[in-house]
């Protein structure tokens, strides 16, 4: 399928934001209310069976935190993308761990990494980082322990 | 350190709580494994990583394009040419770079020689978790060879680093083919005897077959790939189903499992190794001459825009999300790496197992600790 038929596709039974077309993959702005139901519907209904990953993207400027969805299908090689936006003040959106067994991690991972809240995760505990950094992923970041080094 | 849910619980007279690592020797690595034990049955399983992260992927935001080639192949010490594979991939991508087709052809040849690299040292390593001190002696000395043969190429014998945006530094080193060629003739011979050693020896069937069965559904569910998904009699191989490079134009099958087990995970890699000597074969005869680097621009500054490419490392899909906003420097990178998913099923398969059995299922997860903290 090319990126017209699977927006059409999605079109047909979920309200999609806005779209774009990325190195031929199609990029799908979804309500963050939304995100397990689309996902829902990709799984069972178009065949993407593979997550490949969850992750975030900070766009300061526009005030935006993006949560990136990416699904592959082993049976069509299709790959598609979904996205949130988010406020980065109050970012939260709702789990798809009961869709996809592996959004688990990835949503842990994200969570620790930006700052987001997944509504009604199984397991909300830190995965990777200790207690006491916050969102070190967020471009305005900054840690007391550590300055960077005068410029000579 | 995270304490595990069911450390936080009252915990009944008859189980206890075990800490498996961070520093026991089969982890390979720091990674904590928390056991509720009944007896000596597994009843609660929580694994604890992180111990070692040091947050590449904000590194990589602060460095140029060209300087982030190095951080990738430290990430999977066993498998970095693949790892530097799916991340100049990634640049040549966004930066429209046609990669000559003899670069193309060196980088299969490299790769499949990390598989062979990566599998022998997991078959050493396994061999000794479940207590067979011999296979490593056999396995090294293969290993020995390929690792020179990649050293010649590379000048690194563990993070190997040859590959640059658009080919490759130097060309194949005078001595690479003939080496090779000597080298598989005799390869295929050394799998059976390794076979022979450790897989099909009766004690270690007997302590593998039904351990740890990970059904199709479930392991796909999880995002587990590669080997491991292989073993769950599920034929999905990157390099047939998302090809990249010049993969199409070789033959080669998908070696699958049928039960899920922990044997057939084992036996997958054995096969697999074999079919990447197959690859190495024809590639040697295929290798046509020309350029080895394609013609990149002095300063590397792609196109706004974002990129996500995949390649079958040894232990499944590892991929590179990159966004760039037409600077000098990434915006923002993500590594998905194939071990974190891999292990986020660990728990699914142990319970109801027996201790012992715990570092057999792990050891055949095949895991590499810095790229599941990153």
């Amino acid at each position: 399928m090319n990126f017209q038929e699977i927006l059409e596709k999605i079109k047909s039974k979920h309200e999609v934001l806005e779209s774009k077309e990325d190195m031929g993959v199609l990029n799908a702005y979804i309500a963050p209310a939304n995100i397990a139901k689309v996902a829902a519907f990709l799984k069972d209904e178009m065949q993407f069976d593979q997550l490949n990953f969850i992750t975030a993207v900070d766009l300061p400027a526009n005030n935006v935190l993006e949560v990136v969805y990416r699904f592959f299908s082993y049976a069509t090689a299709d790959t598609v993308v979904l996205r949130v936006k988010l406020d980065r003040a109050k970012a939260s959106v709702g789990t798809i761990s009961g869709v996809f067994r592996t959004a688990d991690w990835h949503e842990r991972e994200t969570s620790e990494m930006f700052g987001v809240t997944f509504l009604n995760h199984p397991d909300p505990n830190r995965l990777i980082l200790p207690d006491g950094i916050v969102a070190p992923l967020l471009k305005d970041y900054k840690n007391q322990d550590m300055t960077p080094l005068p410029k000579a | 350190m995270i304490k595990a849910p069911f450390e936080m619980e009252k915990i009944s007279d008859e189980e206890y709580v075990l800490n498996m690592g961070p520093q026991h020797p089969s982890t390979h690595g720091v990674l904590r494994i928390v056991l509720k034990l009944d007896g000596e049955v597994v009843s609660g399983l929580y694994p604890d990583v992180g111990y070692i992260h040091s947050s590449v992927e904000k590194m990589c935001e602060n460095k140029k394009f060209e300087m982030i080639t190095p951080y990738t192949d430290r990430l999977d010490y066993l498998s970095a040419v693949n790892y530097n594979w799916a991340y100049v991939a990634a640049v040549e991508k966004l930066m429209a770079i046609q990669v000559p087709e003899r670069a193309e052809y060196m980088r299969v040849m490299l790769a499949e020689l990390n598989r062979i690299m990566s599998h022998l040292l997991w078959y050493s390593a396994f061999g000794m978790d479940v207590g067979a001190l011999t296979p490593i002696f056999y396995a090294f000395r293969e290993r020995e060879e390929v690792i020179d043969m990649v050293e010649g190429m590379t000048g690194g014998r563990l993070t190997h680093h040859a590959f640059r945006i658009g080919g490759f530094k130097n060309d194949l080193q005078k001595d690479f083919l003939p080496r090779l060629k000597k080298f598989l003739l005799k390869f295929e011979d050394r799998i059976s005897e390794y076979e022979a050693l450790l897989i099909n020896n009766v004690i270690l069937t007997a302590r593998t077959k039904g351990v740890g069965i990970l059904d199709k559904a479930k392991a796909i569910n999880y995002g587990v790939t590669g080997p491991t998904l292989r073993g769950s009699n599920c034929a999905i191989d990157l390099r047939k189903n998302a090809p990249y490079s010049v993969y199409p134009k070789f033959d080669f099958k998908v070696c699958t499992g049928k039960n899920g087990d922990t044997w057939d995970r084992l036996k997958v890699r054995m096969d697999e190794m074999r079919e990447s000597a197959k690859i190495l074969k024809q590639a040697m005869e295929m290798i046509p001459a020309g350029e080895f680097c394609a013609k990149v621009p002095r300063i590397i500054k792609p196109a706004p825009g974002e990129v996500y490419t995949m390649v079958e490392s040894a232990r499944g899909e590892f991929g590179v999300y990159m966004v760039s906003d037409g600077t000098e420097k990434p915006y923002r990178i993500k590594f998905r790496s194939p071990s974190f998913s891999n292990l986020s099923v660990l728990k699914e398969i142990t319970i109801g197992a027996k201790i012992a059995d715990v570092i057999a299922i792990m050891g055949s997860l095949d895991l590499v600790i810095p790229e599941i903290d990153r």
